[in-house]
């Protein structure tokens, strides 16, 4: 593949020149800035930005498109259907995403073609970020600022929930949904990211179904939330809820909605597995969710 | 268009068209290899003493040669089975489909992509999708050939009816299990019934291959007797045909055809009903030359339809079904406009 694009020849490749491929992209070196990678999965991909590494990225899948700065680079389809030589005409070295990424023959075509695959866990738990993290600073040759990354990132949550546990509020009742106005809403139940994220900004979740799975109005009502998650992929902000509302009058008398408890969220903090941005959402949740929160939020240096 | 064409420069033609289509499909890509390299990278794989490019050789061999085998073989098989189709009905808008094959195996696909990860052990679900949906053609197919035939008779009109209404039931419970999907499974799902030959591999590809070839020969051995069949039934049973036998080897050839090409590659529109209409179009109803130059044509369209679909969005890429459809529509209308049918 370096073949083909002359790009800016580094140490490690030139050693390799004589030998095949397969032994060039071996030893490409993890440091190695003549790295390309390709990216599939939102969070594996804000990761990488996040982590100094999107001069390496040259392309994302669809679902990545966070930071904008993301949105330049070319795009390999949604993360299910990969197409191997669509990948391999951009000479990666390595392709990173989660177990969400497919389909496996193409995924077995890129490994034969001597790309290295590797696949990340896309499970909502600190333990699979941690790993992750630790991977990719490795690739990236930083480990201890991926490490920091990581302790920040429980540390958050770590301040986040001894607030909460010093808080005696009871914990509200809500519903995290997928999708907009005008769909049939998926409602977020266990093993999800919108699982684990109510679950940091402690609120209980009315769902007991595994996935995102589409519920019936009548059972929205029937479960009369107290807070009501909107994550549309269309619309932001408080137009989302409304228009969510208008489509939705059984829901007009929910408790959620009489008291205005209609949070939008940002769809693209749902994908891939835990993303870096998901700190900051829990607590602007935990904040409505408990206002008594906010105020001791607030007194806080 | 009102002179016919004559077979051999038909024939001769498509044979160009296809062994075009072919090279194209191995020489085009998002990958961009030079035409020489494809070349000794072709001679290299068939054993010749070539030196290739090691990358080259690696993408042909490895991704597009499987490609382009299992596009052949789907084109073809679609086509010809298309030919069985209309000549079973008599009726040059009949489609495989209407025997229930498509709907069948989608249902098995279905219960395949939204069911299988639970129940199958680990080095079986690889193959999971094609043995499910090949299984549901093949059983969906049976149910309704079983409907239309009574006391060693098969009525086709029957049958039609009986095909609308078993593809009404399967298609409502794939609603059901796409209902009862999760998001992502509901995403593949969508994705399957659109079709493509993303991924092909060796292992995928024999099967179908192996079917391709063996319908590919038995249709145009029956040539003459479909002739008769045009006539209609009880004239053909006057001209010595075996009517009953004829209709179940149809049946059957196309349940195995298509079956094995949806499973290998899902629903691909269009091409099974439009090949074969294009040409009878162009050459008249004369099965003789009707089935071989469907054959060769529905290979070639599928091939040049995948082409598109690889390079038009790199470095991803679009559904078949979707690239099939939407150049086979547009032709079809024109056709039909300027014949004034």
């Amino acid at each position: 593949m370096s073949r083909r694009q002359p790009r800016s020849l580094s140490y490690a490749k030139a050693l390799c020149a004589g030998a095949s491929l397969w032994f060039a992209a071996q030893c490409v070196q993890a440091a190695d800035v003549s790295q390309r990678w390709v990216s599939a999965g939102g969070s594996v991909s804000e990761w990488i930005v996040e982590l100094g590494g999107q001069s390496h990225l040259v392309a994302v899948d669809t679902t990545s498109q966070h930071p904008a700065s993301l949105e330049q680079l070319p795009k390999i389809g949604y993360q299910r259907q990969l197409s191997a030589e669509g990948i391999l005409a951009l000479g990666p070295d390595l392709l990173v995403g989660t177990e969400e990424m497919g389909p496996p023959p193409v995924l077995e075509q890129l490994r034969r073609a001597s790309v290295r695959v590797e696949v990340l866990s896309s499970e909502a738990s600190l333990n699979a970020l941690e790993q992750n993290l630790n991977q990719l600073g490795a690739w990236l040759g930083d480990p201890e600022q991926a490490r920091q990354r990581f302790a920040a990132f429980s540390g958050d949550l770590q301040k986040l929930s001894t607030r909460l546990a010093s808080n005696k509020d009871e914990a509200p009742k809500v519903l995290l949904l997928v999708g907009g106005a005008g769909d049939r809403p998926l409602v977020a139940g266990s093993d999800t990211v919108g699982a684990w994220l109510l679950a940091q900004a402690g609120a209980k979740n009315l769902a007991t179904h595994t996935g995102y799975k589409p519920l019936s109005n009548e059972m929205l009502v029937g479960l009369n939330p107290s807070f009501i998650v909107i994550a549309d992929r269309r619309a932001n902000g408080p137009a989302a809820a409304q228009a969510f509302i208008a489509q939705n009058p059984g829901l007009a008398n929910s408790r959620a909605a009489k008291e205005k408890h209609l949070l939008p969220l940002d769809a693209t903090l749902l994908v891939g597995g835990l993303g870096p941005r998901l700190p900051a959402a829990a607590e602007a949740l935990a904040n409505t969710f408990h206002p008594s929160l906010a105020s001791t939020a607030a007194q806080q240096p | 268009m009102t002179a016919r064409l004559q077979a051999k420069p038909l024939l001769l033609g498509l044979g160009v068209l296809m062994l075009i289509s072919i090279l194209v499909s191995l020489t085009l890509g998002p990958l961009n290899l030079a035409l020489a390299d494809t070349l000794s990278a072709l001679a290299h794989l068939a054993g010749l003493p070539v030196d290739a490019n090691e990358q080259a050789l690696l993408v042909i061999g490895q991704i597009r040669l499987p490609r382009t085998l299992l596009g052949i073989a789907v084109g073809a098989v679609l086509a010809i089975t298309g030919v069985a189709t209309q000549a079973l009905f008599r009726n040059p808008l009949a489609d495989p489909g209407l025997i229930g094959v498509s709907t069948g195996a989608a249902l098995g696909a279905a219960f395949a992509i939204c069911l299988g990860g639970m129940a199958a052990p680990l080095w079986f679900q690889p193959y999971l999708l094609s043995i499910c949906a090949f299984a549901g053609g093949l059983g969906v197919t049976a149910v309704v050939y079983r409907l239309g035939s009574r006391n060693g008779q098969t009525r086709v009109g029957i049958m039609l009816l009986a095909g609308i209404a078993i593809t009404a039931m399967a298609a409502a419970l794939i609603g059901l299990l796409g209902y009862l999907a999760d998001d992502a499974t509901l995403r593949q799902l969508t994705s399957w019934n659109l079709g493509s030959l993303n991924g092909a591999s060796y292992a995928r590809l024999w099967p179908l291959l192996l079917i391709a070839l063996g319908v590919a020969a038995w249709l145009p051995r029956r040539a003459a007797a479909l002739n008769a069949l045009l006539l209609g039934e009880s004239e053909a049973r006057h001209l010595g045909i075996e009517v009953e036998r004829l209709k179940a080897e149809l049946v059957l050839c196309t349940a195995l055809g298509v079956g094995a090409a949806v499973a290998a590659a899902g629903l691909i529109g269009f091409v099974g009903l439009v090949v074969p209409h294009l040409l009878r179009l162009l050459a008249g109803p004369d099965h003789r030359l009707l089935l071989p130059a469907s054959l060769l044509g529905g290979a070639s369209l599928l091939l040049l339809a995948d082409t598109l679909a690889r390079m038009l969005l790199t470095p991803a890429e679009l559904p078949l079904g979707i690239v099939t459809a939407l150049l086979g529509a547009p032709f079809f209308l024109y056709l039909l406009i300027r014949r004034g049918i």
